[in-house]
């Protein structure tokens, strides 16, 4: 994957998203599925995706449950398999492009560096903040407030979220002045990696996007 | 270099924070900044770099000039090559994704050219021994690593001064002589070096020029072995009490037996097995990574151990069912606080397990003289006043057993001190403690009982005066020598420093 130049993933990236988006007849969504599959396979990235799909079980379980009861048990289904396939390419593409890849990919594409900035400060956040959500849940648990995934414990949100909020606005405070103290905001920034799409790789964007326009063309039942 | 003429600051919703300070910084100085949390030392810190006036806006007197130039007239991005800043909290400092792309963050901010931003990269590896990290995601490092990456993020935009804020806040004894020694070898090379800290013993022995800041003033300015006796009050070395006598039986309260712990394909705990008794004050000590905090997340059932058993009073520990009986306060007190007046907070644990008992409550209240604080919000207060109602909030709810995780990280001298009169009180009271902690001083006041644990193992359990003196405990680099991080000094230190005080 990192033969390809960071704007080549990006944009693969987000042509699949746009794929899963499009797709509505449960085989599409199956064939999608398949697809993914073997992308983890090839990427040996199978163990995390299902560490990271377990997460967020819950979440399926819900959609099925809310779309079965207010439309039919067969729009739960699809609605469901294509939430599993959006986050499957969602953690394809966070997998195969780092954060300051993602950043250059952006600044390249003539994004300001500052949004770029952002965007990828997000990302590498966050895991940090999955730490400090834990130390929260550890904290208020040994003094009796039950926070596990639960409706009764619905009311104890509080404890999670109000320590969370503190600790992320003190974070962010740190954060600026660390940037600011190592010349964040200087015009004329370089960038040390160089980068260059080559031909093949234009010819890979093209496919895949031709491939796009014909998923569109199949799930309008033909007509554009 | 440096020079500050009568220097007068506030922030924007605060009183006078320094006051009166006039302070010259000469080229190759190696000088440390010593005070107690609050002191404004820190916010010295700032004002070398520009961050105030730039950065946190707030009244500013008087003037700092770096290298002749007003800091005043001169934004906080061209002053990077001049000064540069190391904070406290590494995690806010690293922010890149490789270790690698840290170091180079800020040469691409000078748009350095890539030829020159790779020699920089390969000198500053070289000069701290960086080099087997530059792929490693920064999150994944140690503490002492973390900081010396830190160091590394800013020494690339090679500064004529360096500042370091508490570079050895939350490191052990291992780690803290890393990054020591790193700092000796750049001041050698010729580098000026600000240190701002809080504990004297870690900037003794380096020749060092030492400013002690207290309620916003210079009280003492001078070689560092004379700081603790010149400002007593400032509590530089602590004073501890004597430690409380304590009235034990042989029943054990909590019983680990051949626990081991498993994340991923990392052994963090290997066949632990130990006994807590009832009225005993036991200190866990052992490196950052020995698997202390995990060890003691097992007595509550916030872990389910991999293999073996932890008992309390002879019964299985139960997942979220502890909380009345072990009572466990974390390092970091903001974890916990949501309510907007401290009794509330207090009140919450107890309420919730119904056990509000309005007579301990009020003996909790004198006992951490906390009666002025229960109608403030614990968001305002100072980091010693949030650090014991974080404490005293886990013991309203009366546990039989309180743990408490690495209390002395980020208290000052005082605090220190406080806090071993409370651990006193309580052992006398016949409260059953453990402490994790690598604070080995602050554990050799309080506990009368080590465990020692090395590698996910409990490498010895004894009383502090003999393991101290283990050879083969040393030699394992389970515990430091008193020969570390100029502790060696430190005791005769102490008598001074409490004798004035």
């Amino acid at each position: 994957m990192t033969l390809l130049d960071p704007r080549t993933r990006l944009a693969l990236g987000i042509m699949g998203i746009a794929a899963v988006m499009i797709a509505a007849d449960p085989a599409t969504l199956v064939v999608e599925f398949g697809a993914i599959l073997v992308s983890l396979h090839l990427l040996n990235l199978g163990r995390p995706w299902v560490h990271s799909l377990r997460l967020s079980v819950p979440m399926f379980v819900l959609v099925f449950l809310v779309a079965t009861v207010s439309l039919s048990p067969g729009d739960a289904t699809v609605l469901s398999l294509r939430l599993i396939n959006l986050l499957s390419v969602s953690f394809l593409l966070f997998h195969a492009i780092s954060a300051e890849e993602m950043g250059d990919a952006l600044r390249k594409l003539g994004v300001p560096y500052e949004l770029a900035f952002i965007l990828t400060t997000a990302m590498r956040y966050v895991p940090l903040i999955g730490q400090k959500i834990r130390s929260i849940i550890d904290a208020q648990t040994s003094r009796g407030i039950d926070l596990t995934l639960r409706l009764k414990n619905l009311g104890n949100l509080a404890a999670l979220l109000m320590p969370l909020l503190v600790q992320s606005f003190l974070l962010s405070e740190h954060l600026a002045i660390a940037m600011e103290s190592r010349g964040f905001g200087r015009k004329g920034r370089s960038m040390r990696r160089e980068y260059r799409l080559r031909i093949w790789e234009y010819g890979l964007m093209a496919g895949a996007f031709c491939l796009l326009l014909a998923l569109a063309w199949w799930e309008r039942g033909g007509s554009m | 270099m440096i020079q500050v003429q009568d220097l007068r600051y506030r922030y924007p919703d605060t009183g006078w924070v320094l006051e009166g300070v006039n302070l010259v910084v000469n080229r190759g100085e190696y000088l440390a900044i010593l005070g107690a949390n609050g002191s404004g030392k820190s916010t010295l810190a700032y004002l070398l770099n520009g961050l105030i006036p730039h950065f946190f806006g707030g009244t500013l007197e008087g003037a700092v000039f770096v290298d002749g130039i007003n800091t005043r007239d001169c934004p906080v991005s061209d002053l990077v090559t001049r000064v540069g800043l190391v904070l406290q909290n590494a995690d806010a400092q690293l922010f890149s994704s490789t270790v690698e792309q840290e170091i180079v963050f800020g040469l691409e901010s000078l748009g350095m050219p890539r030829k020159d931003i790779e020699r920089r990269l390969g000198e500053i590896t070289e000069a701290l021994h960086l080099e087997h990290l530059l792929a490693r995601s920064p999150m994944t490092l140690s503490g002492g690593e973390k900081r010396l990456v830190a160091i590394g993020s800013v020494l690339s935009l090679d500064p004529s001064v360096l500042v370091l804020d508490e570079p050895y806040a939350d490191l052990d004894w291992e780690a803290t002589a890393r990054v020591r020694r790193s700092l000796k070898d750049l001041h050698v090379d010729g580098k000026t070096l600000v240190v701002v800290e809080q504990r004297l013993e870690r900037v003794l022995g380096e020749g060092v020029r030492c400013l002690v800041v207290g309620h916003g003033r210079i009280r003492f300015d001078g070689p560092s072995k004379e700081a603790a006796g010149a400002s007593p009050g400032e509590r530089l070395v602590p004073c501890y009490p004597e430690r409380g006598r304590q009235d034990q039986s042989a029943e054990p309260l909590l019983a680990v037996r051949d626990l081991s712990y498993r994340i991923g394909q990392q052994q963090v705990l290997k066949g632990v097995t130990l006994d807590i008794r009832v009225g005993e004050t036991v200190a866990l000590v052992g490196r950052n990574g020995s698997g202390k905090t995990t060890l003691i997340k097992h007595f509550n059932g916030l872990l389910r151990p991999t293999a073996g058993t932890v008992t309390f009073q002879g019964r299985k520990v139960r997942p979220r069912h502890m909380a009345a009986q072990v009572g466990l306060s974390f390092q970091n007190p903001n974890d916990q606080f949501f309510r907007y007046r401290v009794r509330d907070e207090l009140e919450e644990g107890p309420r919730r397990l119904g056990k509000l008992e309005p007579d301990w409550f009020q003996e909790i209240c004198d006992l951490f003289d906390l009666h002025g604080l229960l109608d403030r919000s614990p968001y305002r207060l100072s980091e010693g006043e949030k650090k014991r109602i974080a404490v005293a909030s886990i013991l309203t709810v009366r546990p039989p057993l309180l743990v408490l995780d690495e209390p002395t990280v980020g208290q000052d001298g005082r605090l220190r001190e406080a806090l071993a009169v409370l651990l006193t009180k309580l052992t006398e009271r016949g409260c059953t403690t453990v402490i994790a902690t690598h604070d080995l001083e602050f554990a050799q006041a309080v506990a009368e009982r080590w465990i020692v644990l090395h590698d996910g193992r409990v490498v010895a359990d004894g009383s502090p005066e003999e393991l101290r003196r283990d050879e083969r405990v040393l030699r394992l680099g389970a515990l430091g020598r008193l020969t570390d991080n100029g502790l060696a000094i430190a005791p005769a230190l102490h008598e001074e420093g409490c004798d004035a005080a």
